[in-house]
């Protein structure tokens, strides 16, 4: 029998398709139908100038807009031979960590929501709400940030933002612990997520598998570390990793993740408390350089003879590898933005870690993956 | 950019395709960019998966040149730690490369992808159907002729008083 | 005991109503009305309306303690806006399902849609004439009133299992199916753990098991037979962590996903109808029912329907309990589910009837006292 969950079902958190193929409760195959989200992101990008993309990559992924935005701005830098200030990569791995805190913490509290448990999922968002205010305090927004700017960020952090956000990590240090012990203290817990959608570390490669679900495996492979973009090459942590893939490990390796994030969080504010200095790139073309420049004859819409380059950036985004590839031929818009999704990877190997099991363990393990349907469809 | 680490200097490849790499240009940040003849291309996949040690198939992205059509593949090596652009400039009369599927298994919704937006077939996919698109969609939107809309037109225009 | 019981009361009424009624009506009509037969009759329609009125009463107050407790636990503060700190707002909640449109899926079994939501409902009302909220409350002195309550409990599965069927939907055939798995299972454990408490009071009488309770309260010597039939409890409510069959995560709704309107409330009302019998039952079984030990202060035990007082404070005291559960427990899967019944609950329900056996084979129990004759 085959059965549909979605693209209105509880469990796809977002809007998509999974067809499951049952026998009484065993799942004998998968199919997931992509695309209702489908918007054309990298179409529209060729029709728009470089800094007006920055607001379709927020909502590329709608909790980790801030990571997309960052991925994009890396790669249109190097397309258009642009170097950001120190500050500004300082203040993109702030953002980055923040919002990869935030994506986490609504991650655990969608999942621990799959399984049942209710508390928890209001302690989640209650927490999240703690990092939007700090997002919101120095971007004006609480998800769609277009915040990021070929060749820095918009404006520099508010005064005594380093304090409100250092009691912010305090706080959440606390509750990380709260969270183990609703999860991890609990034996039906372990009932359930024990070796539950496994994915070894050969499989996790051959398919593609990034991000949490890969290092949950094994793999100590996190681009942060190995290919350090931004200001990550200054920084101290540690990649979490797991044994055993299943979504256990997955919940530990994201867990061990955020306590990571509120280190670097903690590092980066003591950067930049000591080191004022602008945010933005100076001698930008003007076209670039002003963030609000007035449209028209004299505006960025005017094509002119830039250097031509190519940009590819991988960063490290909080559901795994982001790939963007920029194209640049010399005007205002790009010729073609690719952007890869890890999450696009991991759904695509679905059938791999989900035939096998039963119905009532779909959600906590597509809950594992954390799923963002906009990042997959674009 | 030898580099002494397994898996890294995709130079090493020249040898065993005089003719099918085309060049290998530098690329900051990445191990470099390989133009490579769409007629090797299995044979390259698998010698740079294999010999080189690029196990993971991080992005497959069609471009459409107008007058050909660039497939553009991204590998990462966890030996040597960077990625490698490997890229084929297809005919735009009949765009088709073989499917990476049998080397990386991960291809295969990339590959999907650029089906069905750039108009790229791949040879011997196991599962080539619509993705993100509806089932027999007409269109590849991401080719350059599927126009969205003109440019705004900003001109004022003036009135006479 | 009090003299005053509910169906006196509502025999009282009837009768008050005739006295003033001599004279207004025609002699026939008069004759007939005074008539005996239809003068009891009348009495039962008034105690039934009496206790479906408290019951429907106290079921939506429960919603709202749930709602209230719940909001707590999770760090907020519940229903907050109609009424005092939200009193009114699961009437209110009521009153919009009511008023709401009730539509049937194209495919489905009219019968069966209709039918099974309001078999359910009326199956769990009926257990409220069953049971004894307090002394005189309840349909009389039934002798076997606690198994028939658990007979009429066990309906459920078949009603489920009915508009799983008739709504043509694979979530709710997949949720129906769970369910009478469920409840099936875990009758089993339920009557044992009852069989041990049954052996002890030696009685199937409610009121009589109550009455045993005076020297010391069951749950001490019984602990085990507590935790299965708690247990138990859980997985008939369907409440977390075994609300499998209608676990939203994978199956939307469960068995009632095609629900809307006046006909979802009803199995909402139901839901919370059998977590109110359960509680019931735990209080009537373990806690004493509406009892209090004697080193109570006197005040707190001499007031009227202070029996009443009590049994509620139980009750809502073990509802209480199931709500801590649900808002701090995962959901288990159902082979596992199955597993804990079958393995687990199963086995500890006939250790406790042991541990029944003994207990009333020495009969005093050091601390506590002995049980009371069986006589008593």
């Amino acid at each position: 029998m085959w059965i549909n969950m979605g693209p209105q079902h509880p469990m796809t958190h977002g809007l998509w398709n999974l067809r499951v193929r049952i026998d009484g409760e065993l799942i004998l195959d998968v199919d997931p139908e992509m695309g209702y989200l489908h918007r054309g992101i990298e179409k529209i990008s060729e029709d728009r100038h470089y800094n007006e993309i920055i607001t379709l990559m927020d909502r590329t992924c709608y909790v980790a807009g801030m990571a997309w935005e960052t991925l994009f701005v890396l790669g249109a830098e190097q397309a258009l031979h642009v170097t950001p200030p120190e500050r500004a990569e300082w203040i993109r791995v702030l953002s980055e960590e923040i919002q990869r805190l935030g994506s986490h913490i609504m991650w655990y509290a969608a999942f621990v929501q799959d399984l049942g448990l209710m508390s928890p999922f209001l302690y989640g968002m209650r927490d999240r709400d703690l990092l939007l205010d700090l997002l919101q305090s120095y971007t004006g927004a609480r998800m769609t940030y277009e915040y990021n700017r070929v060749g820095g960020v918009r404006n520099d952090l508010p005064s005594g933002f380093t304090d409100r956000a250092r009691k912010v990590c305090d706080w959440l240090e606390d509750r990380f612990r709260e969270y183990d012990a609703l999860c991890l203290g609990s034996a039906i817990f372990h009932k359930r997520c024990d070796g539950l959608g496994v994915l070894k570390a050969a499989d996790c490669v051959r398919l593609g598998v990034t991000g949490p679900m890969l290092r949950s495996a094994g793999v100590k492979r996190d681009l942060r570390k190995d290919r350090p973009y931004s200001a990550y090459d200054r920084v101290d942590f540690d990649v979490a990793v797991a044994e055993g893939g299943d979504v256990t490990g997955r919940y530990l390796v994201r867990m061990e993740e955020m306590r990571q994030s509120v280190r670097i969080v903690r590092q980066a504010l003591d950067w930049l408390d000591r080191n004022p200095g602008p945010c933005l790139a100076e001698n930008l073309p003007r076209w670039l350089g002003a963030p609000y420049a007035p449209v028209g004859r004299e505006g960025y819409l005017l094509r002119r003879n830039y250097p031509k380059g190519l940009g590819f950036s991988a960063i490290e985004e909080p559901h795994g590898e982001a790939l963007a590839y920029v194209v640049n031929e010399g005007v205002e818009h790009p010729y073609r933005v690719k952007l890869k999704s890890p999450i696009f990877v991991n759904l695509s190997a679905a059938k791999e870690y989900l035939v096998g099991y039963r119905v009532a363990d779909i959600p906590p393990i597509m809950g594992s993956v954390d799923i963002c349907v906009g990042e997959v469809d674009r | 950019m030898t580099g002494a680490a397994s898996g890294v200097g995709p130079d090493r490849l020249l040898a065993r395709f005089p003719q099918g790499i085309l060049g290998i240009d530098p690329f900051p940040g990445t191990a470099g960019r390989l133009r490579f003849d769409p007629a090797i291309a299995l044979e390259l996949f698998r010698e740079v998966r294999d010999t080189l040690g690029y196990t993971h198939l991080a992005m497959v992205a069609g471009i459409d040149w107008v007058q050909t059509r660039e497939v553009l593949y991204a590998v990462w090596s966890d030996a040597g730690r960077r990625y490698l652009l490997l890229s084929a400039q297809l005919p735009a009369d009949h765009p088709h490369i073989e499917s990476a599927t049998a080397v990386w298994p991960s291809a295969n919704w990339h590959e999907r992808e650029a089906w069905e937006l750039v108009d790229i077939s791949f040879d011997h996919h196991p599962d080539l159907r619509n993705l993100l698109l509806p089932t027999g969609y007409q269109f590849h939107p991401l080719l350059r002729s599927f126009k969205l809309h003109e440019p705004e037109e900003l001109e004022v225009k003036v009135r006479d008083v | 005991m009090t003299g005053l019981t509910l169906y006196g009361v509502a025999n009282g009424l009837i009768q008050y109503l005739l006295t003033h009624l001599y004279g207004v009506l025609p002699h026939p009509y008069f004759a007939f009305l005074v008539n005996g037969a239809v003068v009891t009759g009348l009495s039962v329609l008034v105690f039934a309306a009496i206790l479906l009125g408290a019951s429907m009463i106290n079921t939506i107050m429960l919603i709202w303690f749930e709602r209230k407790l719940l909001g707590r636990f999770m760090d907020r503060r519940g229903a907050m806006h109609v009424g005092y700190a939200g009193l009114l707002q699961n009437f209110a909640d009521g009153l919009k399902l009511f008023r709401k449109h009730t539509y049937k899926p194209h495919d489905a079994d009219a019968l069966g849609f209709y039918v099974a939501p309001t078999a359910y409902l009326v199956s769990s009302l009926l257990i409220f004439a069953i049971l004894p909220a307090s002394t005189g409350w309840g349909a009389g002195a039934l002798p076997l009133s606690l198994l028939l309550a658990l007979v009429v409990f066990s309906f459920a599965p078949l009603f489920i299992f009915l508009s799983a069927w008739s709504q043509a939907n694979k979530y709710s055939l997949i949720g129906g199916m769970r369910s009478a798995a469920q409840m099936i299972a875990y009758e089993v454990p339920i009557l044992l753990a009852v069989v041990a408490v049954v052996i002890v009071s030696g009685s199937f009488d409610l009121t009589t098991i109550v009455t045993m309770q005076q020297n010391y309260w069951y749950w001490i010597p019984l602990l085990l037979a507590l935790v299965v039939f708690v247990t138990g409890m859980l997985a008939e409510m369907e409440r977390i962590p075994f609300d499998l069959p209608e676990a939203e995560a994978e199956l939307v709704e469960g068995w009632n996903t095609e629900y809307g309107g006046m006909l979802f409330a009803f199995f909402m009302l139901s839901d919370y109808l059998r977590a109110l019998i359960g509680s019931f039952l735990v209080v009537l079984l373990f806690f004493g029912g509406w009892t209090m030990p004697g080193w109570v202060p006197g005040p707190l035990t001499s007031f009227p329907l202070e029996g009443l007082f009590w049994f509620l404070v139980k009750t809502y005291a073990v509802f209480g309990v199931f709500v801590w559960i649900r808002a701090s427990l995962p959901r288990v899967r159902t082979d596992q589910l199955l597993r804990i019944g079958w393995m687990r609950m199963v086995p500890l329900a006939l250790l406790s009837i042991v541990l029944a056996v003994g207990l009333v084979l020495i009969r005093c129990l050091p601390l506590l006292g002995c049980l009371p004759s069986l006589g008593g």
